[in-house]
């Protein structure tokens, strides 16, 4: 990168704790001897905010979080293929309200699991190579997005089990889609990024009709006509390195790369040229120990704050949206030396989940203050 | 920091300067301490503020996202709700095994039972986990049927033709990590360390805050080098970067000072007119692609050379319209009134007033006559008397230009038989108007019966533009030519123009009092419309404005236009460009006003005019017999030339040549010369050893020119075509009998027979699309493969190769990543290019090598550009799998794509090979 003009340094967040909260490791769980590489909490219906997911090898769980730092294992779904290696989970469910674990791995398949019924809904085949994530949008959870290493980005409907869009092509990724993610509040809006080392923000809002269209389409999936979208809206260059994460704030994205730390910006677009714009970068939230790829962050509920875990096992957890950055808390555990590769955050951020490389989950809760 | 004299100051030698520098240095020395600190407390205040700035923009956000969270929130529950709401909570499994974990809990808690044990009795339902158990032996897992997986590609765009790659695209310059999955390493892809260094030594603007800080500290230290110099380090910059920049900041200051009591208010609204026709153009120029006729044109780019074709193309006339006036304000109307006016003056000079009341008064009861439809039968009754005088002819000159009107209304012209007699005299009259500059005073009267009759006539038939109706309804507009044109204008809401082209007309007719009153009157009564239809008349001022001054830059660009398509025709000129701007009057005028370049004045204007228009038809006339000379001439050189043409002739020695050695050699890519006379040695094409094309800017004489082919019987499918035999696509354009016809090519639409109409040319597949129908599949022998749904004989066309066209650099760059991939589609297609279909491209790509294949690939030449044909290369059924052989280049094949005794001599007999490998047709 080049150098930051003067007055437009970001704000650096200092790595000494604050001690606002106190977590404390109340369970271990050994899933199984694969690496796991997603956790994932339930946040689009307030019934199962305790319930989790997560994924490893070709195995999808799903588990709860019971108080007394108990941890129930609810259902666990492994796939046919032993070769099949999940990357990546996400809840979403139907329009009735029904909730899906949706799963993406190694084989490029997207597996929607009906968890109310106990078997799969639908699988989507489409993507010529590995998922490396997926989200939900949370307006809508029957949409979900997918980031694949084929270079493209994929809008789909779980409850039809149409590919509605696809972003990719002229001005798409040009190397593996890492992580992506619906934008709050702005429907039409994906944020994505990749081995480019860019992140690239999307807009389908001149193809929402193609989207309102697959709620009602009755022919066969395959019939439907999937569009491209082959420009973003808007192309960032911030990183130099593979950016493995990437999350809104608002109408500012968190993201990160391999350079131990987290960068918050904001995309400043110009209104009549498409595609081009500025960055401005705000705050920047150290991470030390965290320079491998595929290690991925999560907020609570509310964004309060952001826990990210690294190389070493290790757990920080940033308040994020104060200035200067606070950090809230510094996890770490002597047992703990496994690279965690994402973290999951309860609804209210009094509950920390980390999944690691070796295996295990690790259940973290807040020390109640009194 | 040390006060050194500059060598500048010592220089001198002079005393007092020296001093001067001196202490000018000891100034700086203690003052650059100064300016440092006053330019750090300047940075701790930019640092306080962004800090500021940040907070305050969280602060936003956190509002934002509080508001959406809670709107998250509510739906999350609603789901709960309507969830419960509806079923039973025993057909939710997760709910129950929720339940039951919960349940199980508080067991466990009042019993202190073992959880394991516990768990093992119900594997079905919840586990409670708190031990080191594996949790996938702790539950009976639901199995995922297994689903096939695609074979890996990368998602691609289909192409139905090749592109140019755009700058973004490459991957030249630019660093690629590439991540080994197996070892875990990253590998930079880049060919030196100089190429990533190239892309952070972009040149940075300066932001607002930098500017604050250089303002404030020259504000308050004042602008010395020590000051410049500490700014340029604390700026990163160079010191000349940071003057300038300062230069422009004070400039800018003093700008928008200056433009604050400047009204800015923008007219847009003739922006466009403002401009003249270069800039106008000039996206056209640029985006307008000459050989694929599409603007945006992805293969050829933007920007392109403009090459003109030597061959200049005739003007356009077209032969029935020749001396019909082509409207209201054709010229050839107006010259008639004119002629009455001026050929009036010289001759009766007292009586100029009265005449001229006579004429007004002769029109405006002509023009009350013709309120009835009476009125028009009168008129045509009066124009076939002849007449003898002034009054009379004004009379008849008015009548003529009411017609058009009582046309409109009854929309179905009806010519008389004695009207088409008169039509047949226009012939004469057009003689006359020859001889009208030596024999204006002798045959005016003669002459101008006639011309009257003929031009009124060709009114009736001749069309009007249907706005103008409505406002010629109204008598008063007929009293004079030029109203008419006003109120067209004004109802195009364009005062300032409609004024101005009133004047143009009003100078040419001359400062005669009687035209004079008459533009008076028509000026009134336009003034009247214009208040009635609430403009405000402000424009009075401009009136003045003179001839010239009332076009337009843009206006004389498409006049000189429109002087290279149509020739000396005002009325093609007007009409087809510039329609609604100017009439065929005023382009009339304009033209001969610049033939004449004399200004001409009040007494002369109108015979000056008059001298113009019979030169004008004289040219015309002259223009016309060059044309038709030279096209005659052209017709017979061009059967000249086909009496000496063979098909043997076709093709050069050089062609020959090349396709004898084409194994060894790639085309050449084919670049339009500009040659404006014959190729002779210094041709680009040439040069270049390609052929001059159709686009080039040589004669069709040109000897370099690939010349078609002529063939009769042959379908063009063997090399007895020079065509196919030079690998190129027959050219409708260019050879004889391929010929592309509509429909079925019977002429059943309508159209004559042509030459070769019953002659198929089986060599123009490409160029007509005609591909087999390709389908997707999972190969037999590895990944995907392109099947066919039809069956095809031998070297039938099967499809193209698209892609992107890349250069051979960039191929290089490319194929080093695909080859880490193990997947390549690149294409080599001629010297300068390399096909890439990797993003986009069509099925076609995905067609496997095979040492033995079905397929071959061609490099074709398709008007002017290189693409690739697939062929069948035998017989292939409906259903089979489509393989051609990738020629690889002897030492880049990779491992698996050798002949098997070649890899067994190999030394790295399986591991990747270090080369690009490119399929070679």
């Amino acid at each position: 990168m080049a150098k930051t003009p003067i007055g437009l340094e970001p704000v650096i967040g200092s790595l000494t704790s604050s001690k606002k909260r106190e977590y404390r490791v109340t369970n271990r769980l050994q899933e199984g001897k694969r690496p796991l590489y997603a956790v994932v909490f339930n946040f689009i219906d307030s019934r199962y905010f305790n319930v989790f997911a997560t994924v490893g090898g070709n195995r999808v769980t799903v588990y709860q979080c019971l108080e007394g730092g108990v941890i129930a294992v609810l259902q666990s779904y492994v796939d046919e293929d032993k070769d099949e290696s999940f990357y990546t989970v996400s809840w979403a469910c139907n329009v009735d309200g029904t909730p899906f674990v949706v799963a993406g791995g190694i084989n490029g398949i997207i597996r929607v699991i009906d968890a109310s019924n106990e078997k799969i809904h639908k699988s989507f085949v489409g993507h010529g190579d590995s998922v490396n994530e997926i989200r939900t949008q949370p307006l809508k959870p029957s949409l979900i997005v997918s980031a694949s290493k084929d270079e493209s980005v994929r809008l789909w409907n779980v409850h039809t089990g149409i590919c509605i869009l696809i972003f990719a092509g002229a001005g798409g990724h040009r190397n593996e889609v890492l992580s992506v993610d619906f934008h709050p509040s702005d429907i039409y809006r994906i944020a994505s990024c990749g081995m480019d080392n860019t992140v690239k923000i999307w807009s389908m809002k001149e193809f929402w009709t193609y989207v309102e269209k697959s709620f009602t389409w009755t022919d066969l999936p395959s019939k439907f006509p999937t569009k491209y979208v082959q420009f973003p809206v808007f192309l960032a260059s911030i990183h130099s390195n593979y950016v493995d994460c990437n999350r809104w704030l608002g109408d500012f994205i968190l993201s990160k790369s391999v350079d131990n730390e987290i960068v918050l910006w904001e995309p400043k677009m110009k209104e009549q040229s498409p595609g081009e714009g500025t960055v401005d970068i705000l705050q920047k939230y150290p991470v030390p120990e965290c320079d491998i790829w595929f290690i991925k962050f999560s907020y609570d509920f509310h964004y309060n704050s952001v826990a990210i875990g690294n190389r070493e096992g290790k757990i920080f957890v940033w308040e994020v949206q104060s200035s200067p950055p606070v950090l809230i808390a510094r996890l770490s555990h002597a047992q703990s030396k496994s690279p965690i590769r994402q973290t999951a955050m309860s609804f209210d951020g009094s509950t920390i989940l980390s999944c690691c490389e070796d295996g295990t989950i690790w259940r973290w809760d807040a020390v109640p203050a009194n | 920091m040390t006060a050194n004299p500059s060598p500048s100051a010592s220089a001198d030698g002079s005393e007092p300067p020296k001093d001067s520098s001196m202490t000018q240095v000891e100034e700086k020395s203690v003052s650059s301490k100064e300016i440092l600190s006053v330019i750090d407390s300047l940075k701790k205040q930019v640092a306080a503020n962004r800090s500021l700035f940040v907070k305050e923009r969280l602060e936003e956000n956190r509002k934002k996202l509080g508001d959406i969270t809670s709107h998250l929130y509510k739906s999350s529950n609603e789901r709960r709700s309507s969830w419960i709401g509806d079923t039973d909570s025993a057909s939710d499994l997760l709910t129950k095994r929720q339940k039951d974990a919960i349940g199980m809990q508080n067991g466990i808690d009042l019993s202190n039972g073992d959880k394991d044990g516990y768990s093992y009795q119900e594997p079905s339902t919840a586990v409670l986990m708190g031990s080191s158990i594996p949790v996938k032996n702790a539950v009976r897992p639901i199995k995922l049927t297994e689903v096939k997986k695609l074979p890996p590609y990368t998602t691609w765009i289909f192409l139905d033709r090749n592109q140019r790659m755009t700058e973004d695209q490459s991957v030249v310059g630019r660093r690629r990590i590439y991540y080994d999955q197996n070892g875990g390493e990253a590998l930079i892809c880049s060919d030196s360390e100089e190429e990533i260094i190239e892309d952070d030594e972009e040149k940075k603007d300066f932001v607002g805050s930098e500017d604050f800080i250089l303002r404030m500290t020259i504000k308050e230290v004042g602008l010395s080098d020590r000051a410049l110099e500490s700014l340029a380090q604390c700026l990163s910059r160079s010191p000349a970067e940071v003057k300038a920049r300062y230069e422009t900041l004070m400039k800018e200051e003093k700008d928008v000072g200056a433009s604050e009591n400047r009204d800015t208010e923008a007219q847009n609204w003739n922006s466009f007119l403002e401009k003249d026709l270069e800039a106008a153009l000039d996206s056209f120029d640029n985006l307008f692609c000459r050989r694929c006729l599409v603007f945006d044109c992805r293969l050829h780019g933007c920007s392109q050379d403009l090459i003109f074709p030597a061959d200049k193309q005739n003007p356009w006339n077209h032969p029935d319209e020749e001396k019909a006036p082509c409207g209201l304000h054709c010229y050839r109307l107006a010259l008639k009134s004119e002629r009455n006016d001026t050929v009036r003056s010289p001759m009766n000079p007292d009586d100029k007033s009265n005449s001229s009341s006579d004429g007004i008064a002769a029109q405006i009861s002509s023009s009350k006559k013709s309120a009835g439809p009476s009125a028009r039968r009168k008129a045509k009754s009066s124009q076939s008397e002849s007449a003898s005088s002034n009054a009379r002819n004004l009379s008849e000159s008015s009548d003529s230009e009411i017609r058009p009107e009582h046309e409109e209304s009854s929309p179905i012209p009806q010519l008389s038989p004695s009207k088409n007699k008169i039509a047949g005299k226009s012939g004469i009259s057009k003689r006359n108007s020859k001889r009208v500059a030596e024999r204006v005073l002798i045959c005016m009267r003669k002459r101008q019966k006639k011309m009257a009759a003929s031009e009124s006539d060709s009114l009736v038939s001749g069309c009007v533009s249907p706005t103008d109706m409505k406002l010629r309804s109204n008598p008063r507009k007929q009293n004079e030519d030029a109203t008419p044109s006003s109120h067209k204008d004004v109802k195009s809401s364009n005062i300032g123009r409609s004024r101005r082209k009133d004047w143009p007309l009003k100078g040419v007719q001359g400062e005669v009092p009687s035209s004079e009153t008459i533009n008076d009157l028509a000026l009134t009564s336009s003034n009247d419309c214009l208040r009635r239809e609430e403009f405000v008349d402000e424009n009075l001022g401009k009136e003045e404005l003179s001839d010239d001054k009332s076009w337009k830059a843009v206006e004389k660009g498409l006049f000189e236009k429109g002087l290279e398509i149509f020739g000396r025709n005002s009325c093609l000129i007007a009409r087809n460009l510039l329609n609604g701007l100017k009439t065929c009057w005023e382009v009339f005028q304009y033209m001969t006003g610049s033939d004449n370049k004399l200004a001409y004045h009040a007494a002369d204007g109108g015979l000056s005019l008059l001298e113009g228009c019979s030169k004008y038809d004289l040219n015309g006339a002259m223009g016309n017999n060059e044309v038709r000379r030279r096209s005659r001439f052209l017709r017979r050189r061009g059967r000249v030339r086909r009496l000496k043409y063979t098909w043997k002739s076709t093709a050069y020695h050089s062609i020959r040549k090349r396709i004898t050695e084409r194994k060894d050699q790639p085309c050449r890519q084919y670049n339009p010369c500009s040659c404006q006379t014959a190729c002779g040695k210094q041709c680009s094409c040439l040069l270049n050893g390609t052929c001059c094309e159709k686009y080039c800017g040589c004669p069709k004489s040109c000897k370099n020119r690939f010349r078609g082919c002529h063939c009769a019987k042959s379908q063009c499918r063997s090399r007895q075509c020079p065509c196919f035999a030079a690998d190129r696509e027959c050219d409708p354009d260019v050879c004889r009998n391929c010929w592309v016809s509509c429909g079925d090519g019977t002429g059943s639409l309508g159209v004559p027979p042509q030459r070769g109409d019953n002659y198929e040319c089986r060599n123009m597949k490409l160029l007509l699309k005609q591909q087999q129908r390709v389908l997707l599949g999972r190969s037999d022998v590895s990944g995907w493969g392109a099947f066919l749904k039809n069956n095809v004989g031998k070297h039938e066309y099967l499809g193209e190769y698209t892609g992107e066209l890349i250069s051979h650099r960039e191929a290089d760059k490319r194929g080093k990543i695909y080859d880490r991939e193990n997947s390549s589609f690149l294409f080599n297609l001629n010297d300068q290019f390399v096909l890439d279909a990797y993003r986009k491209g069509d099925k076609l790509k995905f067609a496997n090598h095979s040492p033995e294949p079905n397929c071959y690939a061609k490099v074709i030449m398709v008007a002017g550009d290189h693409r690739v044909g697939i062929f069948a290369k035998e017989r292939i059924n409906a259903g089979e799998e489509l393989f051609y052989d990738y020629r690889y280049e002897p030492d880049r094949a990779p491992a698996w794509a050798r002949k098997p005794e070649a890899s067994g001599s190999k030394k790295e007999d399986g591991a990747p090979s270090s080369g690009r490998a490119k399929k070679l047709a």
